[in-house]
């Protein structure tokens, strides 16, 4: 039987992968894409809730849902805008690399 | 609920999404015959339309009815939110004037759009007592700044800061994303008023503790708390200078509002107590832990800056620490302490950058070494500076020291037992060291001699002639700055009256 | 929801998820990065969320990764040259995330509700779209408007930060 425990923790294990990875990787792009797998794992959990918290007459509380579609809306904006400094930030300095992008230091 | 009764309540925002429209139609249609800069009359003419809209705005808020509500806490109007739209919408009319004192940006129609469409985000995040609409806010607010501050293409810095802010601020929202969503898992709510009762009938599972703070995160990178204060001097120190001003204070006053709101209507009932003899696990350690280091990091790293906007940055974390004490000391007077300080701290630095910004256009630079001999050049500039650092470091009569002194006592005065007095005292002697950095900056600015005497010619005409109004927009806020010191009543029985 | 179908949806986002941090390769990420996906938008139809099951389909296979894999060629990125790995900080990274997941581990280990099964739902009467969509008209309306405004400020920010400045 599968429980909300179950998908709690893949959610917490997506959230830990998507963590781990803007903390070790270097490369600009792929911590954008492992902020994505963080936001998704939020997604997850929330759907699993709103799956949870069913109402008296059998249905799921769709709140959650709808919260999940505003989310994938906001984060496909915030990558496009994350894309667009990246490129702007290319255009000035060459490189997509976290530690080349010190300049800014005291 | 009708279309017609939102489009009645969303009146202010709807006003300012119009403005931001058409300005960028002037962009659109005026500018860009020549290549690179703005011409100087769109810039103008975007700058007086983007005023008044702001403007008309705050009017329109005025004549709101006093209190309503709309979707279970997705728009509310009442006198504190209304209070706050108002003086956010100041702010932002005051970073517009100065904006336009700044070097000329290519594509100043969208900038001033998106300072406009920052200010939404802002009032819809003081305006809303509802999560989903929060973190939309939130987020609005957050991608029009990063994008305000990466937009100085010029510069060489800009896209850096850009890039930090945002990828500090996208972490930090997937983590309010994250407790946001086991908070709505256990409460079933999403409404600030209904989550409060649903805390406090229910024994708090620990993972429903561990969205509170994940949640919390997201509002402590806001205003910059230490330890998630790592963008805040690049930002400063790298964005289009009015831009660092409107983070420094739009974004400030509103994230501190919205966090308060939240911790004591929504979380309320698990706050705990950080009293030195009697600690009870909740928000409350955890925030006043927070403060500590924010207060101590910021003061000893402001002490070895060598750029004025970066020591502003890290001055602002320290002022983010003593924020806090107020929403530690809790309820409404610990409210209205924080709200007092937050405003005043935001009128301040607003006028600070806007010197900042005039000093940057002068001399091509913003470090202690440019603003060498100021008071030579102008009297105006560096009497105005000397009263907003003077402010900062809470020197009276001015508005600093009164918002310290009422924050502080506030925070004595709360915990049973003075329990919060070893915060007090640490916050009394971060501001003993805060005065000694901004005393290194006054007296370069009215002792050092300027090293590279500049060719008065060649210069930008650095004179009162030149920029009447952003000039004049600076010794209003000195003025406000001064006056709030000496009857500081008025704005306090204002904030207090509006808790209602 | 069988549990053999939602250990291997798990299986799939999880393994596709690590995938996406460990290739030296973006364009072997973008790629894990949908895969894991559809794992995803799986488990959102294993709990009879079948429009956001096809929403994350469609966004993230349809517009996000060609935004990720458009930018990767665009900049011409290769995989990264091997650089020394500075090991305290990759270490302590490393540490951060797994105390973090310790801690959730732990914590979601305590909650009762997590070992009640999930209630039967009702047989559907109208579809899911359906729901979503009148509450997006309801009582989601404002928000439902604003995300318009950030669509808007994100498109302004996309064109005015890529474009390149005719100096």
């Amino acid at each position: 039987m599968v429980t909300l425990g179950d998908y709690l923790f893949v959610s917490g294990l997506l959230f830990t992968l998507g963590f781990a990875g803007v903390l070790l990787r270097r490369n600009l792009i792929i911590i954008f894409m492992s902020l994505e797998l963080m936001l998704n794992a939020a997604n997850l959990s929330l759907v699993a809730f709103s799956r949870f918290r069913t109402n008296s007459l059998g249905q799921p509380n769709y709140d959650g849902q709808v919260f999940v579609f505003f989310i994938i809306t906001v984060a496909a904006a915030e990558v496009a805008v994350g894309l667009a400094i990246i490129v702007a930030l290319y255009r000035a300095r060459r490189t997509t690399h976290v530690e080349d992008i010190n300049s800014l230091k005291f | 609920m009708s279309y017609l009764e939102l489009l009645r309540l969303a009146a202010p925002e709807a006003i300012v999404v119009l403005t931001a429209f058409v300005v960028l139609t002037i962009g659109l249609v005026t500018g860009r015959r020549e290549a690179g800069d703005t011409p100087a009359a769109t810039a103008g003419l975007g700058a007086l339309v983007a005023a008044l809209g702001l403007a008309i705005a705050a009017a329109t808020i005025v004549r709101l009815p006093g209190h309503a509500t709309l979707f279970h806490g997705m728009l509310v109007v009442s006198p504190l939110n209304s209070l706050f739209q108002v003086i956010v919408l100041v702010l932002a009319f005051f970073t517009v004037i100065l904006a336009r004192g700044e070097r000329l940006l290519p594509n100043k129609g969208e900038y001033l759009a998106m300072i406009l469409l920052a200010t939404v985000g802002l009032m819809l995040l003081i305006g809303s007592e509802e999560l989903l609409m929060i973190f939309i806010g939130l987020e609005l607010t957050g991608l029009s700044l990063y994008v305000m501050t990466a937009f100085d293409k010029a510069s060489q810095t800009s896209a850096e800061a850009g890039l930090k802010y945002f990828l500090f601020g996208s972490m930090a929202s997937a983590f309010t994303l994250f407790g946001l969503s086991l908070i709505y898992g256990f409460t079933g709510t999403t409404s600030l008023a209904a989550i409060g009762p649903r805390l406090a009938e229910q024994a708090l599972p620990p993972l429903l503790f561990v969205g509170i703070v994940m949640t919390l995160i997201g509002f402590l990178f806001k205003i910059a708390a230490a330890p998630f204060h790592l963008w805040a001097p690049d930002a400063y120190q790298g964005a289009p200078v009015s831009t660092a001003g409107f983070i420094a204070s739009g974004s400030k006053v509103a994230s501190f509002i919205v966090l308060g709101k939240i911790l004591l209507i929504g979380f309320g009932p698990v706050s705990g107590s950080a009293d030195w003899h009697g600690l009870i696990a909740g928000w409350t350690p955890i925030l006043a832990v927070l403060s500590a280091l924010s207060i101590l990091i910021g003061n000893l790293v402001a002490l070895v800056q060598k750029n004025v906007r970066r020591l502003l940055a890290y001055s602002a974390v320290a002022h983010g620490g003593y924020t806090l004490l107020g929403l530690i000391a809790g309820g409404r007077a610990g409210f209205s302490a924080t709200l007092f300080y937050t405003t005043i701290y935001a009128v301040t630095l607003v006028g600070a950058f806007g010197v900042v910004g005039f000093v940057r256009r002068e001399n091509g630079g913003d470090d202690l070494a440019d603003f060498a001999g100021l008071r030579a050049r102008s009297p105006l500039l560096a009497g105005c500076m000397a009263i907003f650092l003077l402010s900062l470091a809470g020197l009276p009569p001015l508005a600093g020291f009164f918002g310290k002194f009422y924050l502080f006592s506030t925070a004595l005065r709360a915990g049973a037992n003075h329990g919060l007095l070893w915060l007090v005292a640490l916050a009394l002697f971060g501001s003993l060291i805060s005065l000694y950095y901004y005393l290194i900056v006054l007296k370069v600015i009215f002792l050092d001699e300027n090293a590279q005497a500049t060719p008065a010619v060649a210069r930008y005409d650095f004179e009162m002639r030149a920029d009447y109004l952003p000039k004049m927009t600076l010794l209003v806020l000195a003025g406000a700055v001064l006056l709030l010191g000496i009857i500081p009543g008025t704005l306090v029985a204002r904030i207090l009256a509006s808790f209602g | 929801m069988s549990p053999f179908f939602f250990w291997t949806a798990s299986a799939l986002m999880l393994v596709f998820g690590a995938a996406v941090i460990i290739n030296r390769n973006p364009v072997a990420s973008a790629l894990s990065l949908v895969v894991s996906f559809l794992g995803l938008a799986a488990l959102f139809m294993s709990l009879d969320a079948f429009f956001l099951g096809i929403i994350q389909v469609l966004v993230y296979a349809g517009a996000v990764m060609v935004l990720f894999l458009f930018i990767i060629m665009l900049l011409d990125l290769r995989a990264e040259e091997r650089r020394r790995i500075n090991f305290v900080a990759f270490a302590g990274g490393a540490a951060v995330a797994v105390i973090f997941f310790g801690q959730l581990y732990l914590v979601i280990g305590h909650l009762h509700q997590a070992k009640l099964p999930f209630a039967p739902l009702a047989p559907m009467q109208v579809d899911d779209v359906h729901r979503i969509g009148l509450l997006l008209f309801g009582s989601y309306n404002l928000p439902f408007q604003i995300i318009g405004v950030l669509i808007l400020v994100a498109t302004i920010g996309v064109i005015v930060l890529s474009k390149r400045e005719l100096h």
